[in-house]
């Protein structure tokens, strides 16, 4: 890092440049309320001049020798490695792959990404055994956040610029990075990839050519369901089957529900756990929720069939011609289970699930996964920078299946009109609320809720015993 | 006479309940066969055993009812009346079933009976298992790219890198501690041996933690090394104490005259013991490789799942998807993995009946 001077300098300026252009380009994002323009980071030249309440700002911390991924991107790390662990396999994981390498390519730096099935079980133990990965992606904030408490996780706060955050990020989201640390709060982990949640998918085509119109209301949605029932289908796909996770899909109904039912606030006391399960806000949900799924002529295969279909199986009836149900709600990365041949946009298409009390607006529950940081080396930094722009997730955008969180993902990347309405959706929600149950303790969350859920809908328990049986899991 | 009846009856009865022990074994392993070329949806839909030719209803006449008929009232077709419930489970008339046809045009099918004899096959599952799956990937243009997935060949080859030494290390390290306890007289001989045994029942998933520990600071992690003494470790105590049952049971007077002849020990050792105890050596053997073949949690926890060391189970594991979405993969890639053992266990039939009855049967 020893350099003469007179070239440091001229080094830290062009770097200072680069920092401001690249950050007032994100700046113009700021209000994340408009939906449309996003700018991209690249074109940021334009924007320089206008808005700039954050110049000054990073000029002072962009003096000495500009971020870490700024030089990274100068090459400073070439041939380092950054150990990666986390729980994309397969499919999921080519798509990452392609979406950093790019970076790789630019920075020299290696990033070796390991995955694996059995993630939630194994990054305890590594972690433990002292053989943690330099950097870990959580689909469940929950195990983070225990984790977060041994104070084995690096804190971000110092490490990111948060200015750039703030602008790069729905407030809600930074929200739900920081945890308890070993002492007091701590920036446990970024954002990179999300999924929305309170989507109904439906076979587009032959809903049109029945002559049906999307509902913008519950009541409307209850309406075109019975109407739906009277015309020979039942309208609902719905399965929980997952095998030993059988039951979390019921707790994203529950959660949709109850964020169209109660305040947002009540849904933040109810995952903490001051709310109890028992509670009348949490019933009425689970009511609102039964009025659809124990009707046997709105549930394809009838009640009994819930608990034994399993979740990627459920929408297959949809796709039969014609269709032998009409709607699946489940997070975007259901279409990895639909039909090769149905295409998005014509043959199937989503609706947001309408709300119940127009007082709690729209609000939208989403899913993602959060980065956290093991090691604190400096080409980390730097990829942990990385993953806080949009260029991190944007071949897999472009692919489809996931929304960015950040602000700087511009909409045009998304190849689908179904995918760019999703990360409108999230841009414009009222209220962003992240899956409950994944922010649970294990214990509740991936546990007692799911089963609860399953003995409810199978007809083992009754809803109070039910109920209680799911508040149990936070006493012990 | 009677004795040699008796004999005979009660062979047949001996025969008759491992015939339907195979049985219950192999029939699964069959199901899992013949899914294993049917594609996902006729998975998901039937049984395996709809291969066979079978008797299944086939679309016959429809029957076209009028629009407005209540589903929630007795339905009426020709002429009978049919609950909304029974029509969709298929409801028998005469020689027919009538079932709906579409529900929400109201039509009714007359469905005949009729044979079955060509089953739909394919040989997707096990394409896509060897070599690797395409995935689409879509450019900023909207234009696919189709990147290739890894096959198997990768993992085959890492595993049987791992099985191999971590099958023979173990069982010749336990050679000569066995000999040593069965034939050498050392002070603590006895309590080393209850060590041993004791060591038996505990379970690996404790250790684990620790061992870990202890490889993260000898920098052993994920390394082929690492995961070779691992397997050792762990297998040792086992496959000590069958070599001492096997070779505890040699003639002593072999050994005698041996060092008579002035052998030392090592001579005993290579010369006498290893050629005699061939049956046990290699039937552990194939124990010991079924077990590290197999293996899912020790290589889960010291090698990991990057693609230069992973082994089969894990990536099979990994082939089904995040969401499990492939799940009709497993089908054939169990049977690609079931392979290996198979062939190492047909050529070494012979060893391992033998080898099961010299842990158990002594003298």
């Amino acid at each position: 890092m020893k350099k003469a001077p007179g070239r440091k300098l001229s080094l830290a300026m062009v770097l200072c440049l680069s920092f401001t252009m690249m950050l007032s380009g994100c700046g113009g994002n700021n209000n994340n309320a408009a939906p449309t323009a996003a700018p991209a980071a690249t074109e940021a030249p334009a924007a320089t001049a206008a808005d700039n309440n954050q110049e000054s700002t990073n000029n002072a911390e962009a003096t000495a020798d500009g971020s870490p991924l700024d030089l990274a991107m100068k090459g400073e790390y070439k041939g380092t490695k950054v150990t990666m662990f986390g729980p994309f396999v397969d499919a999921d994981q080519v798509k990452f792959e392609s979406s950093i390498k790019e970076f790789e390519e630019k920075t020299g730096i290696d990033i070796q990404y390991e995955g694996s099935k059995e993630f939630e079980a194994t990054i305890n133990i590594r972690v433990d055994g002292g053989n943690a990965p330099d950097i870990a992606d959580f689909p469940q904030p929950g195990l983070l956040a225990s984790i977060a408490k041994t104070g084995k996780v690096v804190d971000l706060t110092g490490v990111l610029d948060q200015e750039k955050l703030t602008a790069n990020y729905n407030k809600s989201w930074l929200d739900m990075s920081t945890m308890d640390g070993k002492d007091g709060k701590i920036m446990a982990g970024i954002w990179n990839r999300s999924n929305v949640k309170s989507l109904v998918w439906y076979p587009k085509k032959q809903f049109d050519d029945a002559g049906y119109t999307v509902p913008q209301t519950w009541d409307e949605m209850m309406a075109l369901t019975e109407q739906i029932a009277k015309d020979g289908d039942p309208a609902w796909a719905i399965g929980i089957e997952s095998g030993a996770a059988t039951g979390w899909a019921a707790t994203d109904w529950v959660e949709n529900i109850m964020l169209r039912t109660t305040t947002p606030e009540n849904y933040d006391k109810w995952v903490a756990g001051e709310l109890p399960f028992t509670s009348p806000e949490v019933k009425n949900a689970v009511d609102v929720m039964s009025k659809i799924w124990l009707n046997k002529d709105y549930v394809y295969g009838g009640a009994k069939s819930i608990v034994t279909t399993a979740f990627g199986d459920a929408p297959k009836p949809m796709f039969e011609n014609p269709p032998k149900a009409w709607f699946n709600l489940m997070g975007n990365f259901i279409t990895s289970f639909f039909p090769e041949t149905a295409k998005v946009d014509v043959d199937y298409d989503w609706f947001y699930l309408p709300p119940i009390d127009e007082q709690y607006g729209k609000p939208v529950l989403v899913a993602g996964d959060i980065y956290a940081m093991f090691n604190d080396r400096p080409e980390v930094r730097a990829v942990m920078e990385f993953f806080t722009t949009g260029e991190s997730i944007k071949s897999w955008v472009q692919s489809g299946g996931v929304v960015a969180p950040m602000n700087d993902a511009p909409l045009d990347w998304y190849q689908s009109e179904s995918d760019r309405r999703m990360a409108q959706l999230v841009q414009d929600a009222s209220t962003l609320r992240f899956d409950g149950s994944d922010l649970m303790p294990g214990k509740v969350g991936a546990g007692t809720f799911w089963k609860g859920m399953t003995d409810y809908v199978s007809g083992t328990a009754t809803l109070d015993q039910a109920l209680e049986q799911i508040q149990s899991g936070w006493n012990n | 006479m009677v004795g040699k009846k008796k004999r005979k009856s009660s062979k047949t009865v001996v025969n008759l309940i491992l015939g339907v022990i195979c049985f219950i074994w192999i029939l699964p392993t069959f199901g899992l066969f013949a899914s294993s070329f049917r594609p996902a949806a006729d998975i998901l839909h039937t049984g395996w055993w709809k291969v066979f030719p079978h008797q299944e209803w086939k679309a016959g006449e429809t029957l076209q009812l009028s629009k407005d008929v209540d589903l929630r009232q007795p339905i009426e077709v020709n002429g009978k009346t049919y609950s909304d419930d029974q029509l969709k489970a298929g409801v028998k008339a005469d020689d027919s079933r009538l079932i709906w046809e579409n529900r929400r045009a109201r039509t009714v099918n007359m469905q005949e009976q009729g044979w079955k004899t060509t089953p739909d096959l394919t040989l997707d599952n096990y394409k896509n298992v060897l070599s690797g799956k395409e995935y689409k990937l879509k450019e900023a243009d909207g234009s696919e790219t189709v990147q290739k997935g890894s096959g198997l060949s990768q993992a085959f080859w890492n595993t049987l890198t791992i099985a191999v030494p971590a099958t023979v290390i173990p069982v010749l390290i336990a050679s000569f501690a066995a000999y040593a306890f069965a034939w050498l007289r050392f002070p603590g001989r006895k309590t080393l041996f209850v060590i041993i045994i004791a060591m038996l029942v505990i379970p690996i998933q404790v250790a684990l933690i620790p061992v870990l520990k202890d490889y993260t600071s000898l920098g052993l992690n994920g390394s082929y090394l690492g995961i070779w003494l691992a397997h050792t470790a762990f297998g040792l105590p086992l496959v000590t104490y069958f070599m001492y049952n096997f070779i505890s049971q040699l003639p002593k007077d072999l050994f005698e005259s041996a060092f008579i002849d002035g052998a030392s020990h090592f001579t005993i050792f290579s010369r006498l013991i290893l050629p005699l105890s061939v049956p046990a050596l290699a039937s552990i053997g194939i124990f010991q490789f079924l077990w590290v073949w197999n293996d899912y949690l020790v290589s889960l926890i010291f090698i990991g799942n990057q693609p230069s060391v992973q082994v089969m189970s894990m990536k099979i594991a990994d082939l089904v998807g995040s969401r499990g979405n492939d799940w009709h993969l497993l089908t054939s890639a169990a049977f690609i993995s079931m392979l290996m053992p198979l062939a190492i266990f047909f050529l070494l039939q012979k060893y391992f009946v033998r080898g099961l009855m010299g842990g158990s049967v002594k003298g």
